[in-house]
């Protein structure tokens, strides 16, 4: 491997996607993000001088809503009552590897 | 290319309504939700269960799907007849780009061509997200890993296809579950002359590590001690990714409590912390000697554990 084939990126802190490459990633329009962070459903989000920022935690919940809302037409606060359950699963079995390790 | 018969894989007939399409879907689909479900191959039948739906559900690529299908079986050879697709128009299939990326060839080669020629031109190359597992070591000292992705391109005919790539990444040290690495220009092309390439944006995941759980960047782990060792305090060496480090139980520590050593997790600014869970282990009682120091400690200690205390 030649050192000059290695990429070397930038670091991006917590916070990092920008609304327009949430909504990307999500494969949903801005609007679609609007309207859930007005109703409050998207947590791990934060608005520095009106300019929204996400974090990756704030990627999967909203990953998540999208599919449930599509996939099962779950109603907005539906959507986003599962998603909180299904990070607090994830935070349980994180824990759970620990104490079986 | 293998023939995919989307029908079956939702197990609906050919001549199911719309509404018997998505109630088979959702079917399958809480049984399969990668999160809950207990079957083996959850993932791949979500995946599969996606890209069909993604097809039946949608008037437009379902009745192209029937017509093109006619007389297939599935697995059987498959190749569209070409410009087979003229006369229909595709509206955006509603899927993220990982959940699309985790579609068949085939669906790519029938729909792939038709999302080419929709939506205006993009002033910058779409920027691609993507998720990299790391080993825990890999934050301590950093790394170079080879990643391999699939990538959507687009070919000099306007069509779609997923190309492999494999591309060298430095791992800097300190990196943490969650955060993101941007690759400038690593991203889909620009569409036209002089028009910047998007990023690629990855994503960082650890794999699960048999010692340690990672949290942000405090690392926690059990801490086995002998009973005198908890007993008396003692200065003990924990194993971590970046060498050892001595840690100092104090007197009279008991199973379950937690010690904080500040900033022996991963490194950073700032650094995470070291969480040691104390695990009083009994060396066994496995020879006549051994034996007689348990009784003799059965008979100097007034000790009931259930006593609440």
């Amino acid at each position: 491997m030649h050192d000059e084939d290695i990429l070397i990126g930038t670091l991006m802190e917590d916070s990092w996607l920008t609304l327009e490459q949430m909504a990307a990633a999500c494969a949903v329009e801005p609007a679609w993000l609007i309207r859930h962070l007005e109703e409050e459903l998207i947590p791990h989000a934060e608005s520095v001088a009106g300019v929204w920022r996400f974090s990756g935690a704030a990627l999967i919940h909203a990953q998540r809503m999208r599919e449930l809302e599509r996939d099962f037409d779950a109603v907005p606060e539906l959507a986003a009552l599962m998603a909180d359950l299904l990070e607090e699963l994830d935070a349980l079995r994180a824990r759970l590897r620990g104490l079986d390790g | 290319m293998q023939f995919r018969d989307y029908y079956e894989v939702l197990g609906v007939p050919r001549d199911a309504t719309a509404d018997n399409i998505k109630k088979a879907f959702r079917k399958l689909a809480r049984k399969y939700h990668p999160d809950v479900s207990k079957e083996k191959d959850a993932e791949a039948q979500m995946k599969d269960l996606n890209e069909a739906y993604a097809v039946l559900s949608d008037t437009e690529k379902r009745a192209a799907y029937d017509q093109l299908g006619k007389g297939y079986q599935p697995g059987q050879d498959f190749r569209p007849p070409p410009d087979w697709d003229a006369g229909f128009e595709f509206s955006g299939h509603g899927y993220s780009p990982n959940e699309a990326a985790g579609f068949s060839d085939f669906f790519e080669q029938i729909f792939g061509q038709a999302h080419a020629r929709r939506g205006s031109v993009p002033a910058q190359g779409e920027d691609h997200h993507a998720k990299v597992l790391l080993e825990l070591e890999d934050a301590f000292s950093g790394a170079t890993r080879q990643i391999s992705l699939r990538t959507p391109k687009m070919d000099t005919q306007g069509r779609v296809t997923l190309e492999s790539r494999t591309l060298n990444v430095k791992i800097p040290r300190g990196i943490k579950a969650g955060q993101v690495i941007r690759l400038a220009g690593q991203g889909a092309p620009g569409i036209g002359g002089g028009v910047p390439a998007g990023d690629l944006l990855l994503e960082v995941k650890f794999k699960p590590h048999p010692r340690f759980r990672v949290e942000g960047r405090d690392l926690f782990l059990k801490l086995p001690v002998a009973p005198w060792e908890a007993a008396l305090g003692a200065v003990v060496s924990v194993d971590l990714p970046g060498g050892a480090v001595k840690v100092r139980i104090p007197q009279g520590a008991q199973s379950g409590r937690q010690l904080r050593v500040r900033g022996k997790g991963i490194p950073g600014e700032p650094p995470g912390d070291l969480m040691l869970t104390i695990e009083v282990m009994l060396p066994p009682a496995d020879t006549p000697r051994a034996r007689e120091f348990y009784e003799q400690m059965a008979k100097e200690f007034a000790f009931d554990p259930r006593q609440r205390r």
